[in-house]
């Protein structure tokens, strides 16, 4: 065992779930759970059969906007098929074209009456392969060669264009472009490894709604799905060495998966105040836990003015408590307006409150969560335009830059939000309700992590 | 036989703001809650909602989406432990109030203001940029929280002023009656009774008739009222403990976040 903390993990109804757990059990690269959903992340595809069959009838494909799939509109060169009545067919061609060998974990699930497939690649085929990529590409191709075979239209010199349509509407503009566009039929759960913001973000590819609509707007769940993505990205992205070790998974257990039920208890502790009262009652605890200490009495510990300098005893878990904190913070004054708008209010100048409070002390992610939070502010109001705050993916330029305790509250805000957003959850992200809904992986992320930690206790 | 002595636990004191002269008093008296605001002046609330322009006299609230108690939404335990504000329970829209603040002598600066918002009100969305700061509420909420912000101490009708378009003027001199640069003339002083008039409301659209919104201060009592450190309001010595602080914290953000475990070097105290 490298590090002595261990922690209790509760869910969001206050229930312990898990005791003494060692914090190395909620790594990334040792949690069993996590390691499932990465690898389900990866192995995911979705073929949306109903919008494919669409944009074939209608011969509208290319780039969209948010008007619709309006680059290429050739109704003239449109093709009648219905692939949807025929999807069972397809859904059984295509295991056989993408399966190595029979019988192995290849599996397609058919939802929304076989107007969507989600396809999972084998674990095989992706231990073989250099990145993700096949869940969109190995998919595409088969899927075009099931529907040219069985609607007749496989021979190249017989009214070519018909092959052409159908290679579009799959693959998009790909590669003319980096790829697939964006509402592509076929996609992957996260974006294709040629579009990623960088190396090793792709785990935290998403759409802020998208996490939200996996959690199925159940504030805490939602955030440990978000702390669990952006863990993993974090960890591959080489945050989470050494150095950063303990500070990340002390940070994502007290934020992320409630650990000795911080956030809850502290929320109840709070539930009528404001921001700055979570600030009071996270000194209280720190001092009660020894994480700060009152300092000698003497300059310059004690100033002229009586105003105290504490003494900090451990700076990873005085920033586990900041992130656990920051995350009540924007409940508390997100929870009040039931809006999600805030968030950014909280993120971006909430943390002077700390820095004064603790004499100096560093505020959340030394002081990283503060610097988004302003620009994160900046963009989703007014003052420079740009978006609600569910619309951005977690690794937009604009909110990427923290060690990823910034995400997880601002999936908090929009789970409390009670519809004042344009770019709602049921607006952007209907497909994840659907995956959440059908996939278990994705239900109860907190008692799964929790049980996978205990799974484990005895190994660390 | 003596009563075991039951411990008692310690009640952590709020220290709020380093600094012992009258700037930090003033920044420390925005940021703690417990102390209350002096009322400078009364306005009815009918000319706040005229202020404000959001709606009309005596018009309903509109709201946004179905209140609370009658919308159906998914479980989740968190939701009901947050109790929501009057305004978020109707449903209200989202609405505005932005304040300029002169750099002389101003009772209040937009780096303070949300100091002092998110200590005093809930559910308060908060937005700074160059010498102006928005605050957004739901409806009902913002019409209290402006009522409250006009009236008290944190407002001097010459150094502060509502803007929701063309904010620029905090960095200019004061007019020839002492009032902020404003390009859309929103106000004036009126020489016969001595306060300040707003002939047109927020968003620069003229009022039926003025809205009289109390007398300017002094620049003796600006002065008093000051949260900026000046030549003459409170010398740069004087900042000696907040700068301690800040060097404290600067080099703890360094520190911490190039390697977490240096926690001796973060802790250090000057």
């Amino acid at each position: 065992m490298k590090y002595e903390d261990k922690i209790d993990l509760y869910n969001d109804e206050g229930k312990v779930l898990a005791e003494n757990i060692p914090i190395e059990a909620l790594h990334p690269y040792r949690n069993p759970y996590m390691a499932e959903m990465y690898m389900t992340l990866k192995r995911t595809g979705i073929v949306d059969l109903g919008k494919l069959e669409e944009m074939l009838r209608n011969g509208r494909t290319g780039w969209t906007s948010t008007v619709g799939q309006d680059e290429i509109k050739m109704p003239w060169y449109g093709l009648d098929l219905d692939l949807v009545e025929d999807s069972e067919e397809i859904a059984e061609e295509l295991k056989k074209l993408l399966q190595i060998k029979e019988g192995d974990d290849t599996n397609i699930i058919e939802l929304e009456g076989g107007s969507l497939l989600v396809v999972q690649l084998s674990e095989e085929l992706l231990r073989r392969s250099a990145d993700y990529s096949p869940a969109f590409t190995r998919v595409s191709v088969a899927l075009a060669q099931i529907i040219a075979k069985k609607y007749g239209i496989d021979n190249p010199l017989d009214r070519p264009y018909r092959m052409g349509m159908l290679k579009n509407c799959l693959h998009g503009r790909y590669p003319q472009y980096v790829g697939p566009n964006s509402g592509n039929p076929v996609s992957t759960l996260m974006k294709v490894p040629s579009i990623l913001e960088g190396l090793g973000t792709g785990f935290k590819s998403f759409m802020i709604n998208h996490v939200v609509a996996l959690g199925n707007n159940r504030t805490l769940e939602a955030v440990a799905l978000a702390t669990i993505f952006e863990q993993g990205a974090q960890a591959e992205m080489g945050n989470s060495v050494g150095w950063y070790e303990r500070a990340q998974l002390l940070g994502s257990a007290y934020q992320g998966f409630n650990a000795n039920n911080f956030v809850l208890s502290m929320l109840k502790e709070n539930a009528k105040g404001t921001a700055y009262d979570v600030v009071l009652t996270l000194m209280e605890r720190a001092l009660a836990n020894g994480v700060i200490e009152e300092p000698p009495n003497r300059y310059p510990f004690v100033q002229p003015s009586g105003y105290k300098l504490y003494g900090l005893k451990d700076y990873a878990m005085w920033n586990a408590y900041g992130v656990a904190t920051l995350l009540c913070a924007v409940i508390v004054n997100c929870g009040a307006m039931r809006a999600a708008q805030n968030t950014s209010a909280v993120l971006g100048s909430w943390n002077d409150y700390i820095a004064f409070e603790g004499g100096g002390l560093p505020d959340p992610d030394a002081g990283r969560v503060m610097g988004t939070g302003l620009g994160f502010g900046f963009y989703t109001h007014g003052l420079y335009g740009g978006a609600g705050p569910g619309a951005f993916t977690m690794d937009h330029v604009i909110v990427r830059h923290t060690s990823g305790f910034l995400t997880p509250c601002v999936v908090a805000g929009m789970c409390l939000d009670a519809g004042s957003q344009i770019f709602r959850p049921s607006v952007t992200s209907g497909l994840y309700y659907t995956l959440a809904d059908n996939l278990p992986i994705f239900q109860n992320p907190l008692e799964k992590v929790a049980e996978a930690a205990e799974s484990v206790k005895g190994e660390i | 036989m003596a009563r075991p002595r039951r411990a008692k636990k310690a009640k952590y004191k709020p220290q709020v703001y380093p600094g012992a002269d009258k700037v930090s008093d003033r920044r420390r008296k925005a940021t703690d809650p417990t102390k209350k605001l002096a009322k400078f002046r009364s306005i009815p609330d009918d000319n706040i909602v005229l202020l404000l322009g959001h709606r009309f006299k005596g018009e309903s609230y509109v709201s946004v989406h179905p209140p609370l108690d009658e919308l159906v939404e998914k479980y989740d335990p968190v939701k009901s432990i947050v109790e929501p504000t009057p305004g978020a329970r109707a449903g209200d829209r989202i609405r505005y109030i932005q304040f300029a603040d002169s750099i002389f002598y101003p009772p209040m600066a937009p780096w303070l203001r949300p100091r002092l918002y998110m200590s005093r009100l809930r559910g308060c969305d908060v937005m700074v940029y160059s010498g102006r700061q928005l605050l957004e509420q739901r409806e009902r909420d913002i019409e209290g929280a402006a009522k409250w912000l006009l009236e008290t101490e944190v407002y001097d009708p010459a150094r502060n002023a509502i803007r929701g378009i063309t904010v620029h003027g905090h960095s200019l001199r004061l007019d020839e009656d002492g009032l902020m640069f404003d390009a859309r003339r929103r106000y004036k002083l009126n020489k016969d009774t001595g306060e300040v008039e707003y002939i047109k409301n927020m968003h620069a659209e003229v009022l039926d008739n003025p809205i009289p919104i109390g007398r300017p201060l002094t620049e003796r009592e600006a002065r008093g009222h000051d949260c900026t450190y000046r030549w003459d309001v409170a010398a740069y010595k004087s900042r000696t403990e907040i700068l301690t602080v800040l060097a404290r914290y600067s080099r703890g953000r360094i520190t911490g976040g190039f390697n977490p475990e240096l926690t001796e070097i973060i802790d250090c105290p000057r």
